[in-house]
């Protein structure tokens, strides 16, 4: 009777988790597989792959397997600099992103339930448009004839700074990024927020602890997890991201997702674009669990 | 095509967000219909021409567009197929007769081929025209504010403007070039005196360091943002295409700027880019496809292209179609003595891609 108990939870349990593990096989692991494969094989004469096994007719090109991807990526320290590039970007991003997302995060949790529900609608509200338009838009506000570029550059004289340009810089990725990126902070920080018991703050300041000290030791570390995911949900996309720094960036504001995009419309080399992407995905999942890690040894201390 | 390539290539899709770029079978839902499948340039065949071809064919043009050749080459790669005609660039043509996958073209059926200008014909990449007709033709050169560069008193005939720091100096960060590897290197392999097709290694070098030493200078690299951004007056020099110069040209005297925009190919030469139209193998109505490409070669038809954006034009019976004010434009009609040093890009293989594509980074990065 116990047996058979045991054999229906097991069975309850795969079909509960078939459903995600297929979609995981499907659209993760079997196209990281083939973007493996691809990555060892050489580029055809006229992109896609050069075959497999020798050509039939006359022997035109190469054919088989190689390590030619990897090995042009070590031959110069210009691709590892793109990715260390990309990674500072990235983290940049996630902080700045933070750093505006907590605050508003906060405020939502703490406003009076239907209030809360029309923010949260207000932070989604962008999606309704299209990206790529939003970005476009960026290109007007941080044109050099805007309000924006004039107000500025007013400040900046009145203190004897020469005039700057806003778009096409650094600057203006940045603040494409943030933009982009700042409700997938929002919304995970939100959720977590709210479910704090507003008691503990009660308690914390019977007990004698300041504005700051009920911050620090009470809301900061029960958010960690919302920080953690909000962490990963900015940070992973904006290491992939290409649009932003090909519309608003300048001559040298190049990542690791240009790169890519590069090898596969522009250059047709196929094996050192899915090599990139590779190392990418590598990247990226060291990130991953190590935002795991690191927020399962948090909620882990709090435990204690 | 298999189909690891082509669930390779929509991986490559979602990964990279190119919502636009999924590979199309354009036969879906259209059965049983007259329909001929035209893969063509955005914005590169007049509406009107196209409502007049579906009277006279009876049937239906639907078309797919794409932005740039490699686009084009990547969606047929990743297995797009069904398109009758395509209206590729030169060596883009010269690959897809390296693949077999063009169908040759049948003169019988094309009295108006006559119509073409033999300059443009018995091309290196396809001598004796057995696959291509030409279609229209862009020039890569300098577009500009004129009253503002009259004004700085910076010359508007050579690629020196976008390359010499002494004129840059004048107009830092109103300056943008293509963000193509070969468009940009061809300019600046053309001012150093080389061939835009020379692939010596040393050349490719210096022409980046070219590149490099003026790169500071430059706003942004850009593909179509120029158009615009020359329009409202935010950039004062630009390296683009003749046609969207035209479109540029005509956006700033529309909304009544207070300068003009022109447009002229530096004298030390630059890049013709001539588009024709094939027929590709997976097409299933040739027959359509000639009757396409005949009514194409019309005069008037063939104007009506001219006229709306302003490509050059290889058709020389559209000449007497053609606004007075384009057919005198020395940019787009360039004059025998410049056609001389106007030249076609031609493919390179995949290690020289390679190596290029380095230097492209290593270009983006500095």
């Amino acid at each position: 009777m116990i047996k058979s108990e045991m054999k229906e939870k097991q069975l309850a349990r795969l079909l509960v988790s078939a459903p995600p593990l297929l979609f995981l096989i499907v659209f993760f692991v079997a196209p990281s597989l083939i973007m493996i494969l691809t990555s060892f094989r050489f580029p055809g004469e006229f992109g896609g792959l050069a075959p497999v096994t020798p050509p039939s007719d006359k022997a035109i090109g190469e054919y088989g397997f190689t390590s030619d991807a990897y090995q042009f990526f070590f031959s110069d320290f210009i691709y590892t600099e793109i990715f260390l590039k990309s990674f500072a970007v990235a983290f940049g991003t996630t902080l700045i992103c933070l750093i505006l997302a907590y605050p508003l995060a906060v405020l939502i949790a703490r406003s009076r339930k239907h209030l809360r529900n029309l923010m949260v609608l207000l932070v989604i509200l962008p999606f309704a448009s299209n990206f790529l338009i939003r970005i476009y838009a960026w290109m007007i506000i941080l044109g050099p004839e805007s309000a924006l570029s004039h107000f500025v550059n007013t400040v900046l004289a009145a203190f004897g700074i020469a005039p700057v340009t806003l778009l096409f810089s650094p600057f203006a990725v940045l603040v494409g990024m943030v933009y982009v990126h700042l409700p997938f902070m929002v919304l995970p920080l939100y959720t977590n927020l709210e479910k704090h018991d507003p008691s503990l703050l009660d308690a914390a300041q019977d007990l004698g602890a300041n504005a700051w000290q009920r911050f620090w030791r009470v809301t900061w570390p029960l958010s960690l997890p919302g920080v953690f995911s909000g962490s990963a949900l900015v940070f992973i996309p904006v290491l992939g991201m290409f649009a932003v720094p090909d519309i608003l960036g300048g001559t040298g504001d190049i990542l690791i997702g240009n790169l890519i995009k590069d090898q596969f419309l522009g250059t047709r080399d196929w094996p050192f674009g899915s090599a990139l992407s590779i190392m990418l995905t590598l990247a990226v999942l060291s990130v991953a669990g190590l935002t795991t890690w690191f927020a399962r040894s948090a909620s882990g201390q709090r435990a204690t | 095509m298999n189909s690891p390539r082509l669930l390779f290539f929509l991986l490559v899709s979602l990964l990279t967000f190119a919502a636009g770029c999924s590979p199309q079978n354009p036969d879906a839902g259209n059965s049983g219909k007259n329909v001929l499948h035209l893969f063509n340039w955005n914005n590169y065949i007049a509406p009107e021409t196209v409502a007049r071809f579906e009277k006279s064919c009876k049937c239906d043009l639907s078309q797919d567009y794409y932005a740039d050749n490699e686009e084009m080459l990547a969606k047929l790669a990743a297995g797009a197929t069904g398109y009758d005609v395509i209206v590729p660039t030169g060596n883009a043509i010269d690959t897809l007769i390296r693949q077999g996958a063009l169908r040759p073209l049948d003169k019988s059926l094309l009295p108006n081929f006559r119509n073409i200008n033999p300059a443009y014909l018995d091309t290196t990449f396809d001598p004796g025209n057995i696959y291509s007709v030409p279609y229209a033709y862009t020039l890569s050169l300098l577009g500009f504010n004129k009253e503002k560069l009259e004004q700085l008193g910076l010359p508007t005939d050579t690629w020196a403007i976008i390359f010499e720091p002494k004129y840059l100096e004048k107009i830092r960060g109103r300056v943008t070039v293509l963000d193509s590897q070969r468009e940009l290197m061809a300019a600046a392999l053309k001012y150093l005196g080389y061939s835009v097709n020379d692939t010596d290694e040393r050349h490719w070098q210096e022409a980046a360091d070219l590149i490099v030493r003026a790169k500071p200078y430059w706003a942004a690299f850009s593909n179509t943002s120029y158009i615009k951004e020359l329009a409202v007056g935010n950039l004062w020099v630009a390296h683009g295409y003749s046609n969207d110069m035209f479109q540029a040209a005509l956006d700033a005297q529309k909304t009544g700027r207070k300068f003009t925009i022109s447009y002229s190919t530096p004298k030390e030469g630059a890049v013709l880019a001539v588009d024709s139209m094939v027929l590709h193998k997976s097409g299933k109505r040739p027959d359509l496809a000639h009757q396409f490409i005949n009514f194409m070669l019309d005069g008037k038809n063939s104007a009506e292209l001219t006229n709306l954006i302003g490509s050059g034009n290889p058709n020389l019976d559209a000449l007497q179609y053609i606004q007075p004010g384009i057919a005198s434009n020395k940019a787009i009609f360039p004059d025998p003595e410049l056609i001389a040093r106007l030249e076609m890009l031609r493919d390179l293989d995949r290690k020289q891609r390679r190596l290029l594509s380095r230097l492209w980074t290593e270009i983006k990065l500095r």
